[in-house]
């Protein structure tokens, strides 16, 4: 399958062409970069030199595709992807889009009205976990945001078991550096991120909505930068409306994803990594989630981790793919990561 | 077949003995054989502070 990524300089951008040009059934056609247009992509991804011979092209070069990654910055696919779906190739978009259902929710997070509401109706979100059978017809597939994805997949079981009632879950998400993307601006200077636990965003974080979207719960999502390149460690604290113990927790995540190959649970009675950690799940597809309970206070707390180019972005993509494809999930990403790292 | 009392995991006796020790597959809770027919397990004793003084 030909394949192409339209904003190729970025992190995302190179970490989903790190991942296809390991991809047995994938040949990676073109790479768009309008501002590196002409240089090797291994001048932006480095890691990748010597990988392909593949230069940057500009997106007016793009030339049709099986599949087309997009990874440009939120705000521009939604002005190119219809051009790209007329052509009748599959479009992934990695940005925020087409993510949500709802109108009205989009311009409430985005502060514009979105061209295409007819796109946000027809498009599929990426998490095989939740939306699988209809990813596999789809041809527009909305991949979701890192911090989402830890929280939806650690929160939705809680309130799809029907514990939650009205009350509004809290989620305390951090985020490594990376997911600010590659023209961060001060914020990924060294003097600023050093050392950095920055609540960048307390309140009103866009994935609120996408995370309301998927578990229908009413959400309170505050945001942190930490130091770390790669990852997201989203804790949900969810009140119950019942005592739930860890056995019935256990039942609760493996009736959700025991037959997932990208979600382990995690909550190990002994040793260092007894819950989900995501340093160690740098470079992988995984989605890391354990829970506790605390009876004495009705709490339920879930915790997700990921790394937010893998599971959280790239590496998803990747794995829509595979299963609309009708290739096994795992192709292309088998990589367990590395311990130490 | 029994279960983790622990974490419900269904635990199967593959070749196991009597007093084994054995780690749970999903929760890693360290699992002693208290029978093996019928198969019965609970929780291994924690090493005490004092242990091997």
């Amino acid at each position: 399958m030909k394949a192409a990524i339209v904003g190729g300089s970025g992190y995302t951008g190179g970490e989903l062409l790190r991942l296809l040009l390991g991809h047995p059934e994938v040949e990676v056609t073109q790479v768009t970069s309008d501002a590196m247009a002409g240089r090797p992509v291994g001048r932006a991804h480095p890691n990748l030199r010597k990988a392909t011979s593949l230069a940057f092209v500009p997106r007016s070069a793009l030339v049709p595709a099986d599949v087309t990654f997009v990874a440009t910055p939120h705000g521009e696919s939604r002005t190119f992807v219809p051009e790209l779906l007329a052509t009748g190739g599959l479009v992934i978009d990695l940005s925020a889009d087409f993510r949500l259902k709802d109108p009205a929710q989009y311009a409430r997070y985005y502060h514009v009205a979105h061209p295409r509401p007819d796109l946000l109706a027809a498009s599929v979100l990426g998490l095989p976990e939740l939306h699988r059978e209809a990813l596999r017809t789809t041809s527009l597939i909305a991949v979701p945001g890192c911090i989402a994805t830890a929280t939806i997949l650690a929160l939705r079981p809680l309130a799809a078991a029907g514990w939650l009632g009205d009350r509004t879950v809290v989620v305390d998400a951090k985020s490594g550096s990376s997911a600010s993307g590659r023209d961060a601006g001060p914020a990924g200077q060294h003097a600023e991120r050093s050392g950095a636990m920055r609540a960048y965003a307390p309140a009103g974080h866009r994935h609120t909505a996408e995370i309301e979207q998927e578990t229908g719960a009413r959400v309170a999502l505050s945001c942190h930068a930490v130091e770390a390149v790669r990852g997201v460690l989203a804790t949900v604290h969810a009140f119950v409306d019942r005592p739930v113990d860890d056995k019935e927790l256990w039942r609760t995540y493996r009736a959700a994803y025991g037959a997932e190959p990208f979600v382990r649970i995690v909550h190990e009675t002994d040793g260092l990594h007894r819950e989900p950690e995501p340093k160690i799940l740098a470079g992988t597809n995984f989605c890391d989630l354990g829970f506790a309970s605390d009876p004495a206070d009705g709490r339920v707390v879930a915790l997700g981790a990921l790394d937010n180019l893998g599971k959280g972005a790239a590496g998803n993509a990747v794995q829509c793919l595979n299963v609309r494809a009708g290739w096994p999930e795992t192709t292309g990403l088998e990589f367990l990561g590395l311990h130490p790292v | 077949m029994t279960e983790c009392p622990e974490c419900a995991a269904t635990v199967a006796n593959h070749d196991l003995i009597l007093g084994e020790v054995f780690p749970c597959p999903d929760c890693g809770t360290e699992l002693e054989v208290l029978a093996t027919e019928p198969f019965a397990i609970q929780p291994a004793p924690t090493e005490a502070e004092d242990w091997g003084e």
